[in-house]
């Protein structure tokens, strides 16, 4: 039987006042605390690696036993959403080719410019508290703490912590990130697409069968690589190739076709240019041959956007991360669900301009002149992170110094 | 003084540790119950405490704790006092029984884990931390205290190995001694 005693309380006060003194001494900044960290760093990767080979297969066999059910939702889902994809994508590329011109016409900044260092994913945090994984790319890659790190989707989250070969990233629904953003109010005007693909066909049918055409970027007597009624536009052709940010965009004076990934000819552009027609109303058809016998028709309106800047804050694991301190003025814009949130960007903000971040889920007023709360529900996936790209940025303050 | 270190029980705790954390880290992170990670080190940090008291319950939370931050890069002994904590609540609440069941070491070893893991939320609002405290906790700490509670057969003779302690044997007293 276990006796307590004084001198036993003794020995847990010292544990206690020996942990709150390793605590100041590492949240001061300590050299040997970090060499004592990177040290068993070492000792512990070879046992790692070891333990994940001989549990590897209790992970398969309990995955295949408590997520085949949701798998098999999720491919039936994911089908829904390729189907979608393909009668939207006629809308997005349009959009895009005119969002370049019009980049260039102003000299706008653009992510295309910015070095980055694609990284794998190696783990994940072992408590209930942090969202933090660790990448296998380092100082040793030019990796900062600070630096916004991204996928194919959209913002994951910032480094926190390098060492030579790794890094700790803290990933956006952490409860204490914290970054400004920018809504993007459509304003409610846009106009979703009417008529979609029908869900059942398989992916390979949908890449036979999907053509895609862009009557309003086309130009008599000139050809650009998208107009091709014989290119076909599959799911994994989307409009962000593999090295590009998402977002991003070609450096000024340089454009390249979002599907086929060729530069578009100048000319094409002077030519786009001058087209008399507002960039409201322009009209996006996408036809699907007679081969798979089904038609898409996508009418896209424009709208007038509006932007709102926030704070966006996680909130931990189970919570969409939310957006505080809007103005919410009904004679600017009034923010709503499917509205698009991306870096705000400046000077002093760690991560670029136009990084896309999600889409608002949930709106929530609150009394008094707070303005609303905004749920946002990320592009990126979290929970299935393999790659990620860290964008070497830093911000124009820190460069300036 | 190195002999000390052979005979004491850090010669067994820390590669026993080693192995939890690793656990811990890899396939602990995958095998999630509800969304949520089952503390297998700080159950050993309890059922340390209920196998060998609130002393050593501190000294083997103490130092699972330290090497979970460690590795895991939160502030040295953030951790290790949430650990140490869970010792020392597995400990007291062994002092009920003399020679407590395996159902009731269950028990305190479940309640221990929970302090715990409810520690960390405290230390972090010490150390300036906003908003420590989230919805979630609510679902972690009875999941992580059932989890505590079910692999306490495992962790309390484990620990009892790592103290190098044995089972407490109680006899019966001879007819000379009862007279």
């Amino acid at each position: 039987m276990a006796i307590y005693s004084v001198g036993r309380k003794r020995i847990i006060l010292a544990l206690l006042l020996t942990s709150v003194l390793l605590l100041t001494l590492d949240l001061r900044g300590n050299p040997v605390i970090d060499n004592v960290r990177d040290a068993f760093g070492r000792v512990m990767e070879p046992v790692e690696a070891a333990t994940g080979v001989i549990t590897n297969p209790i992970e398969q066999v309990w995955n295949g036993i408590v997520d085949y059910d949701n798998l098999e939702r999720e491919n039936q889902a994911l089908q829904d959403q390729v189907d979608r994809l393909v009668g939207t994508q006629a809308a997005a590329e349009a959009a895009v080719i005119e969002g370049k011109e019009l980049q260039a016409l102003y000299n706008l900044p653009s992510l295309s410019g910015i070095d980055t260092e694609v990284a794998r994913v190696i783990g994940s945090a072992a408590n209930n508290l942090d969202q933090v994984i660790e990448i296998n790319k380092g100082s040793n890659s030019g990796i900062a703490v600070g630096m916004p790190v991204v996928n194919q989707a959209g913002l994951v989250g910032k480094v926190t912590s390098v060492t030579r070969l790794t890094s700790r990233v803290m990933l956006v629904t952490d409860a204490r990130y914290r970054i400004a953003v920018k809504v993007t109010s459509s304003d409610g005007s846009f106009e979703a697409p009417v008529e979609t693909t029908p869900s059942g066909l398989a992916p390979d049918e949908i890449a036979d069968a999907a053509t895609t055409t862009l009557p309003s970027t086309s130009v008599p007597g000139e050809t650009v690589p998208g107009d091709d009624p014989t290119a076909s536009t599959t799911p994994d052709q989307l409009p962000v190739p593999e090295t590009t940010l998402p977002g991003a965009s070609p450096p000024p004076g340089e454009f390249v076709d979002p599907v086929t990934g060729e530069p578009i000819d100048p000319s094409v552009l002077e030519a786009l240019s001058e087209l008399d027609e507002p960039l409201a109303d322009v009209p996006t058809t996408t036809e699907i041959p007679e081969a798979a016998e089904t038609t898409t028709t996508t009418t896209t309106t424009v709208p007038v956007v509006e932007k709102e800047f926030g704070a966006l804050e996680g909130r931990g694991r189970l919570l969409l991360p939310q957006i505080r301190f809007l103005q919410d003025n009904p004679s600017l814009t009034i923010l709503q669900e499917g509205d698009l949130v991306e870096t705000a960007g400046g000077s002093e903000s760690l991560a670029p301009s136009g990084i896309p971040v999600g889409r608002v889920a949930n709106r929530a007023d609150r009394p008094g002149s707070g303005g609303p709360l905004l749920d946002v529900e990320l592009h990126a996936d979290l929970a299935r992170l393999n790659f990620v790209r860290v964008v070497l940025y830093r911000p124009l303050s820190e460069v300036e110094q | 003084m190195i002999a000390g270190f052979f005979q004491g029980p850090l010669v067994r705790i820390i590669p026993v540790g080693l192995i939890l954390l690793a656990l811990q880290r890899t396939i602990l992170v995958e095998l999630q119950v509800d969304g949520v990670i089952i503390q297998l080190m700080t159950a050993m940090a309890a059922a340390a405490g209920v196998a060998g008291g609130s002393e050593r319950g501190a000294v083997v939370g103490f130092v699972l704790g330290a090497m979970f931050d460690l590795a895991e890069g939160t502030p040295l002994g953030s951790t290790a006092v949430a650990m140490t904590v869970a010792g020392v609540v597995g400990g007291l609440l062994a002092l009920i029984a003399a020679d407590p069941q395996w159902w009731l070491q269950a028990i305190f070893t479940a309640l221990g884990t929970a302090a715990g893991v409810a520690m960390v939320p405290v230390v972090r609002l010490f150390v300036g931390e906003e908003e420590p405290f989230q919805q979630q906790l609510a679902v972690v700490l009875p999941i992580v205290a059932l989890a505590g509670a079910v692999l306490s057969p495992l962790l309390v003779p484990l620990a009892r190995w790592c103290l190098r302690m044995k089972k407490a044997e109680w006899k019966q007293p001879t007819a000379d001694v009862a007279t």
